[in-house]
């Protein structure tokens, strides 16, 4: 049979393919994955990271342009005033996982879009001190969820394992990074992602100039205020704004409030920095105990 | 499963003397997916040789993002693997199968057919990635056909057209086989025809499971399946099954032990696929999972030895031929690649190496050995065997070829030794908690020797592209047969 042209073909060709698919892909399946569902992006969307929170109050344009229910999504600042038994309290807690679950699910997509995963492991495995260095080691529940699926553990580490990487730098350490990965770590190979970015305008503020000679600093420095804005008269609102909000002795400073061209990430950048946000956060162990 | 069933005279003798190719094979078609097939190394070759810069901070596209490092990192790897290796494998199969069978392929129009889907599938495919419409899973990134949202790339079912050309395939190839079934078969066809199904198999499985149903660690031990089958189920089967058509036909005796095939045949077919997960190591995988993995890698590379024995077994008595025939050359140069990538295998599968290696750079080198140095070196001398007899006429410049050979070879040995140094000193930089920029900087030196490598290997296969081209399209210079038969001067021209 075994030297039959049929038995080539049944063999070899179904039967041995066969076997290796069962031991390794459905036996596997059986005693992980296959045990407890999947959980979906909805699920791994909450809790909210405080660094999403964070990019809502950063770029409010792009961030209302790019997620659903932006305007009903209630930064910290914002909740200060509403009573505690407001119903926009609930709506807000609703509006923020529905669109953190969409940030996430386009972050996934721009990781895989950019390929970031050939550079990058989300993998950390239990030797090679890899624990010390990049964090709790991966277990099958952490990633039985939508969000790895097909699973992004990766092949290479041209840069460091992301496993963990939620929380570890903030927000506008990505956006620099993004812009120019040689301005936050000299010599890094990481491609620029210049185009998870958008012009815009941007109020900043100019440095006191007798400050800046007295503190030998120079005299074009400034301090950015959040928000990109699209327009110019969208920026030259919220320099207003920011000037009638502020303590009439700080009369001075204001007057050194002015709109310049600037670059903020858009919906891409924001749903990346948002998924990188995530990595990490969300702690399958919890799920098994609750579920238990 | 008895050795005596192989034939004892498998290969139809070519007639000497005259032009051996006959009425059989539909040299168009050879030609055709040759060339396309060399128009994809050059082309996805170009991609790694860009994409290696930005390893040295020179980002080649910047600020364009559909040519930017990830989008032709992907080309590079897709079009190896779909425009290069399948172009160049059905290409030798339409000379192989026909001489084999004595019967020619199922139709000529579907051959014609078959190559103008498949070349439609690949720009596809690269406008697909060059748009960013990939999945993550490696080599399974081909757009899928159908996508939740807005209209986009997604829609185009390049999957499904990939599937239906390998379905095309299969009738156009396993017809002559199956016609001459009451004729022994030689292993050759066994590897030639299994690999057909298998990849078929592969790639319906890999571009569904790991994607619509299976999640984290059983969606990536399917995924490591996917990987493994397509390059030990498709690629190597396809490889070893033309090597048992070209080795004894050029050397002009019978493969030296049919037993040693057979027992190879069986060996690859059992254990290679349930190599799979040997790619995720020390991970969430089930460790059962995983020792057998491990076992039946170091299982396959002893039984790998058989094969390569037996082809050193044929060349017994004929090792002239390496210096004089460059086709011969080029295929035991590849199998030398071979038996290092597959001994290197069986050391870097176990979990003490595993620490040290995965996630470095001694994985692309290995890459490369295994599927430039084996598996593309036997496409080009096959190529370079055929091109004379499909095109009738002498090459161009046969000096040309030798310098494709020798740049080739040498720039994959510095690009192979590099990267196996790189990876080791990662790893144990890595294990040493050295800081992540210090392992980077201390790689700048040996990415630069890659890069350096690869322009080598590039330049060669440029050369090599050119005289394949001049050879077709300039004045035909009459070729004689009889000195490749005689296995004498393919040093000509010297
Ligand atoms: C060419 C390989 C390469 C690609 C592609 C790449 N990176 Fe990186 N990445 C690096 C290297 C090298 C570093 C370490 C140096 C640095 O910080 O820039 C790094 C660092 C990082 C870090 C900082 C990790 C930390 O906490 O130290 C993040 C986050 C990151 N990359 C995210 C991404 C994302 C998201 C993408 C895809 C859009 C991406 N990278 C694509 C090579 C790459
Ligand atoms: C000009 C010559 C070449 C150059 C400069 C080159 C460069 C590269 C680079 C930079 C990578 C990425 C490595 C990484 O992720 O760290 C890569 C990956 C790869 N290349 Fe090439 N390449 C060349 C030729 C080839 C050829 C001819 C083949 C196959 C026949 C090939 C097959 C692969 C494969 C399979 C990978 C994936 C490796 C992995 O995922 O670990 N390359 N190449």
């Amino acid at each position: 049979m075994l030297d039959r042209y049929t038995g080539v073909l049944l063999f070899a060709g179904l039967g041995c393919f066969g076997l290796a698919f069962v031991l390794s892909a459905v036996y596997p399946w059986m005693i992980t994955d296959g045990t407890r569902p999947e959980a979906s992006i909805e699920a791994v969307a909450t809790p909210v990271t405080t660094e999403f929170k964070q990019l809502k109050e950063s770029y409010p344009v792009a961030f209302a342009q790019a997620f659903p229910r932006a305007d009903e999504c209630l930064t910290d600042q914002e909740l200060v005033d509403v009573a505690a038994d407001d119903p926009r309290r609930t709506a807000s807690d609703g509006a923020w996982g529905a669109a953190h679950a969409v940030a996430l699910r386009a972050g996934r997509d721009e990781y895989v879009g950019q390929v970031c995963w050939h550079c990058h492991s989300q993998f950390v495995r239990p030797v090679a001190n890899e624990a010390v260095r990049f964090g709790r080691v991966r277990s099958a529940a952490d990633d039985n969820n939508e969000l790895q699926r097909p699973v992004l553990w990766g092949t290479r580490r041209v840069g460091p394992d992301l496993t963990n990487e939620g929380g570890r730098r903030s927000n506008d350490w990505h956006v620099a990074h993004f812009w120019d990965p040689e301005g936050t770590s000299p010599d890094s190979v990481m491609p620029r992602y210049t185009w998870f970015f958008r012009d815009g305008f941007q109020v900043v503020r100019g440095i006191d100039p007798e400050l800046a000679a007295r503190q030998g600093l120079s005299s074009e420095r400034e301090y950015a205020y959040p928000g990109v804005f699209e327009t110019q008269a969208e920026a030259e609102a919220e320099l207003a704004r920011i000037r009638e909000s502020a303590d009439p002795n700080l009369k001075a400073e204001t007057a050194r409030l002015r709109v310049v061209p600037a670059k903020g990430p858009d919906g891409d950048g924001l749903a990346i920095i948002a998924y990188l946000q995530w990595l990490g956060t969300w702690d399958a162990s919890e799920r098994e105990e609750t579920n238990q | 499963m008895t050795a005596t069933a192989a034939p004892a005279e498998p290969v139809e003798p070519a007639k000497p003397a005259e032009a051996p190719a006959t009425d059989l094979v539909c040299k168009g078609l050879v030609r055709w997916h040759l060339i396309m097939a060399m128009f994809f190394m050059v082309t996805a070759m170009t991609w790694g040789f860009l994409v290696s810069f930005q390893f040295l901070g020179v980002s080649p596209f910047e600020g364009i993002e559909w040519l930017s490092f990830g989008r032709l990192r992907l080309l590079h790897t897709n079009e190896i693997a779909y425009g290069f290796l399948v172009n160049g494998f059905v290409g030798c199969m339409y000379y192989a199968v026909p001489r084999m069978t004595g019967k020619p392929v199922a139709s000529a129009k579907l051959g014609w057919l078959i190559l103008g889907v498949w070349q439609l599938i690949l720009v596809l495919m690269s406008v697909g990635q060059l748009l960013g419409y990939a999945q993550g899973v490696e080599w399974g990134e081909t757009p899928t056909g159908f996508a939740p949202g807005t209209w986009n790339m997604n829609y185009v079912p390049v999957d499904f057209l990939i599937e239906l050309g390998a379905v095309l395939v299969a009738v156009q190839f396993l017809t002559p086989i199956v016609k001459s079934i009451h004729r022994h078969q030689y292993v050759s066809l066994w590897y030639l025809s299994a690999g057909i199904i298998w990849l078929i198999l592969t790639y319906v499985m890999g571009n569904t499971l790991p994607e619509w149903t299976l999640p984290g660690s059983s969606g990536a031990a399917t995924a490591g399946l996917f990987i493994h089958d397509l390059v030990g189920l498709f690629v190597t089967p396809m490889g070893w099954g033309l090597m048992y058509f070209f080795v004894p036909i050029i050397l002009r005796k019978p493969i030296w032990s049919h037993a040693l095939s057979v027992i190879g045949f069986w060996a690859l077919a059992f254990f290679y696929p349930l190599n799979g997960v040997h790619h995720f190591l020390l991970s969430s995988i089930p460790m059962s999972v995983q020792y057998g993995a491990i076992i039946s890698t170091m299982a396959v590379e002893i039984v790998v030895t058989t094969v390569v024995v037996n082809f050193f077994g044929t060349m017994w008595g004929r090792g002239d031929a390496l210096r004089t025939n460059l086709p011969i050359r080029w295929f035991y140069t590849g199998m030398v690649c071979y038996f290092i990538t597959c001994l290197q295998c069986m050391f870097h599968t176990t979990l003490a190496m595993q620490e040290i290696i995965h996630f470095t750079d001694w994985v692309p080198g290995h890459a490369h050995l295994v599927m430039l140095g084996v598996f593309a070196f036997w496409i080009l001398g096959m190529t370079t065997w055929l091109w004379p007899r499909m095109v009738g006429s002498e090459w161009h410049n046969r000096r040309l070829n030798h310098w494709h050979y020798w740049l080739t070879v040498i720039g994959l040995l510095i690009m192979f030794i590099d990267l196996t140094a790189a990876g080791l000193i990662h790893g144990f930089m890595l294990d040493a908690l050295s800081p992540w920029m210090e392992i980077v900087r201390a790689m700048h030196g040996f990415w630069a020797i890659r890069t350096f490598a690869g322009g080598m290997i590039l330049l060669g296969q440029i050369l090599f592209a050119w005289n394949l081209w001049k050879t077709w399209t300039g004045p035909k210079k009459p070729y004689d047969y009889r000195v490749d038969l005689a296995v004498a001067a393919d040093a000509g021209g010297e």
